[in-house]
């Protein structure tokens, strides 16, 4: 009995977790007065996860401020729904770009964009090989090199602002993943060769929660990292990142933020935030879009954003970013400077 | 295998890998052995398992009430997610910085929560004992409400399904006694929650084996007849048992939001994260005494407090495996320790009627 109902559990929590059906969010009218329609299908977690989601939908707000636009959005929330939601845009045939938001869209849109070879689509963060798809992809490594450029520099400088301070006898900084994928680990990647580059005989702490949701695991690996001694921890975890951000709090440390400016989007632990690392999803929506509505949409290709087109760049917390003194941030740029020129190459993965 | 003498063998067991564990930790504080010892050993590790422990003993006391009583109660994750989140909510509404009638905010939140999974609880019992429905159906159905109703309310409030931040619990220090060693940081500077967890569970084992009611809650689960016989309303008995079951699950979930959240996230399995499934694992290898639940939830909790630890070492075993530990350890318990002897009347509705 006992045995039946935990397997039971089981079984019952995966379909459970499976049925969660969401429901598509609502359909207006795709007007054709207008420049552009555009149709939105987001990233499972959807708006107001103020990261990824929030990011593309700033960009679109932005086109709709700019220009002539009306835009529509759906906000799936589980993987197998991202392709009726596609096709729901590009089937009624109102909507002159359809821009799938996240990697885990990449299957779906194979097949939709074979499907419908006169509908315009852009995918984020992966890449899909269709006449009609535009893929843009950022250079997340970069990015994180930079940051860990950052790290190391201040690691071994005594440096106080806001609520935290180094310590100058440690030379330890952290890294807080949510899962394991490639994606991730590219962030980890970067930031480790970012700190190497500076100095190798800074020691990197690099943990996996395993869940990006899981506020209280993160708070819990961040306040064990500055146990050991860490000044300063990146995190690319999503909300479980809150939780380093408690730890920097709580333990008079520093972090640094991913996606957006998360001295901003979490201003309660402005005075914690050093820097973050930025990922402009806005910015490329609103290029698709713009190009659309200027008849320059170029499909089959793969843009890459990295540094050099301010894709990825390092944003200083608004708090205490000011305080980081100037031969830092200095030494960052040039950093930057050569990987755009190609001096430094940053390793794409573990 | 169902002799004690199997048992004692495991624990001989493990009791000399422990002793072999600390011999070569101290020997050689450099290898493996020893790297684990120092985290085993260090007051970080001690203090991050109280606070992860605190969710999963309240909610697994409160299962064992239920349980007992002979309603199965697995949605105890949903009423964790529903006090968790009301708890915030509500501090979030009164303004977490101020107090009303000389009680913080933080405590009129605490006390919602605990009211939002209380009236959980009552629902389910409703369902349950009236209606007499499936119990391991409704109890899915309280949890499969909870997860979605949680971040649709939040997108209500905050346009997002994760919640603005309210702030955290202070730590309570008390002055001297917190100066003494190992005692003074795990009970005299910790935070309330902390308290709240360690208080229930003497309350909790105090109410299953020293009074009438507690002996009422074990014979509605194993022979509602007799105590109907006897003039016990069992019906009152099981509305009571899984009431408190609510309360209880509704201290540790609102405990740990506003302890040790200070937000909620509601993506995904929201923040609470399976830890109430975690808990019935936790009472059930506890053969439902709730100091043993109190123990179980510390194994669970310290391991997941060592492999956090153990990550950072950057040792070449891939991470999914180091979290993997905690996991693995309960389902090994379970296995070997665990006497589980479920009450005879579990699961099975009460109708006094027949016959």
């Amino acid at each position: 009995m006992a045995r039946d109902r935990r397997r039971f559990l089981r079984a019952a929590g995966a379909a459970g977790l499976a049925t969660m059906a969401g429901c598509v969010g609502g359909f207006g009218e795709g007007g054709s007065e207008t420049d552009a329609a555009v149709g939105m299908v987001y990233a499972t977690g959807g708006t107001g996860d103020d990261s990824f989601n929030d990011m593309a939908q700033q960009g679109v707000q932005q086109a709709d401020e700019e220009f002539d636009i009306t835009y529509d959005e759906a906000e799936p929330e589980s993987v197998g729904e991202f392709e009726g939601a596609q096709r729901d845009f590009a089937a009624s045939g109102d909507y002159d770009l359809v821009s799938c938001i996240g990697f885990a869209q990449a299957d779906a849109l194979s097949g939709n964009a074979e499907e419908y070879p006169d509908q315009d689509f852009i995918i984020v963060d992966a890449a899909v090989e269709s006449d009609n798809v535009r893929s843009y992809n950022f250079d997340e490594p970069a990015g994180s090199f930079l940051v860990g450029t950052l790290s190391a520099l201040l690691t071994g400088t005594e440096f106080a602002a806001g609520n935290g301070e180094t310590n100058p006898d440690e030379s330890v900084v952290g890294f807080v993943g949510g899962e394991e994928s490639p994606l991730i680990e590219s962030f980890q990647a970067g930031f480790e060769a970012g700190v190497e580059h500076v100095d190798s005989s800074v020691e990197v702490l690099s943990s996996y929660v395993g869940d990006f949701n899981d506020t209280a695991s993160g708070q819990e690996t961040a306040r064990s990292m500055y146990n050991d001694g860490a000044d300063i921890v990146f995190h690319a975890a999503g909300r479980t990142g809150v939780g380093v951000f408690q730890a920097a709090e709580a333990e008079g440390r520093f972090a640094i933020g991913v996606d957006d400016d998360q001295s901003v989007s979490q201003e309660d632990y402005a005075d914690v935030i050093l820097a973050s690392m930025v990922k402009r999803v806005d910015e490329a929506v609103f290029t698709a879009i713009e190009s659309v509505i200027n008849d320059e949409f170029e499909g089959g290709e793969t843009e890459r954003l990295g540094l050099e087109e301010d894709g990825v760049e390092t944003v200083y917390g608004q708090s205490i970013g000011d305080q980081i003194p100037d031969e830092i941030t200095e030494e960052v740029e040039t950093t930057r400077q050569a990987i755009i020129d190609g001096e430094i190459e940053v390793p794409q993965e573990l | 295998m169902s002799s004690g003498l199997s048992r004692r063998t495991v624990l001989g067991a493990v009791g000399a890998l422990a002793v072999l564990w600390l011999v070569a930790g101290l020997a050689f504080p450099d290898s493996w052995a020893g790297a684990l010892l120092s985290i085993a050993a260090s007051p970080s590790t001690h203090t991050a398992m109280l606070r992860l422990a605190v969710p999963i003993a309240l909610a697994a006391i409160g299962g064992i009430f239920a349980e007992k009583s002979g309603v199965i109660n697995i949605g105890i994750e949903g009423l964790l997610i529903v006090s968790a989140f009301s708890s915030i909510i509500v501090t979030f509404w009164l303004g977490s910085g101020g107090s009303t009638l000389a009680l913080s905010h933080h405590w009129w939140g605490f006390a919602v929560g605990v009211l939002a999974s209380t009236l959980f609880a009552l629902i389910f019992a409703v369902v349950c004992i009236d209606f007499k429905a499936d119990q391991i159906i409704a109890g899915l159905a309280v949890w499969l409400i909870a997860l979605g109703l949680a971040p649709f309310a939040s997108r209500i409030v905050f346009d997002s399904p994760n919640t603005a931040g309210v702030g955290r619990f202070q730590n309570v220090t008390v002055p001297i006694l917190s100066e003494i060693p190992l005692l003074g940081y795990l009970l005299f500077d910790t935070p309330p929650q902390v308290y709240i967890m360690l208080g229930a569970a003497a309350a909790g084992w105090y109410l299953l084996n020293r009074t009438a009611f507690g002996r009422w809650v074990v014979a509605s689960g194993e022979n509602p007849k007799a105590l109907d016989t006897a003039g016990v309303d069992v019906r009152r008995v099981r509305y009571a048992a899984v009431l408190l079951s609510g309360i209880f699950a509704g201290l540790g979930g609102a405990g740990f939001a506003l302890g040790q959240l200070g937000t909620f996230a509601g993506g995904g399995e929201t923040a609470i994260g399976g830890r109430g499934f975690i808990a019935i694992a936790t009472y059930l290898f506890a053969n439902y005494h709730p100091i043993g639940a109190l123990g179980g939830s510390f194994l669970f909790a310290g391991l997941e407090a060592m492999q956090i630890q153990l990550q950072n070492l950057g040792y070449a075993v891939p991470t999914e495996l180091i979290r993997t530990i905690p996991y693995a350890t309960v389902i090994v318990v379970l296995v070997f320790v665990g006497k589980t002897q479920l009450p005879e009347a579990a699961g099975e509705p009460y109708d006094g009627d027949e016959e």
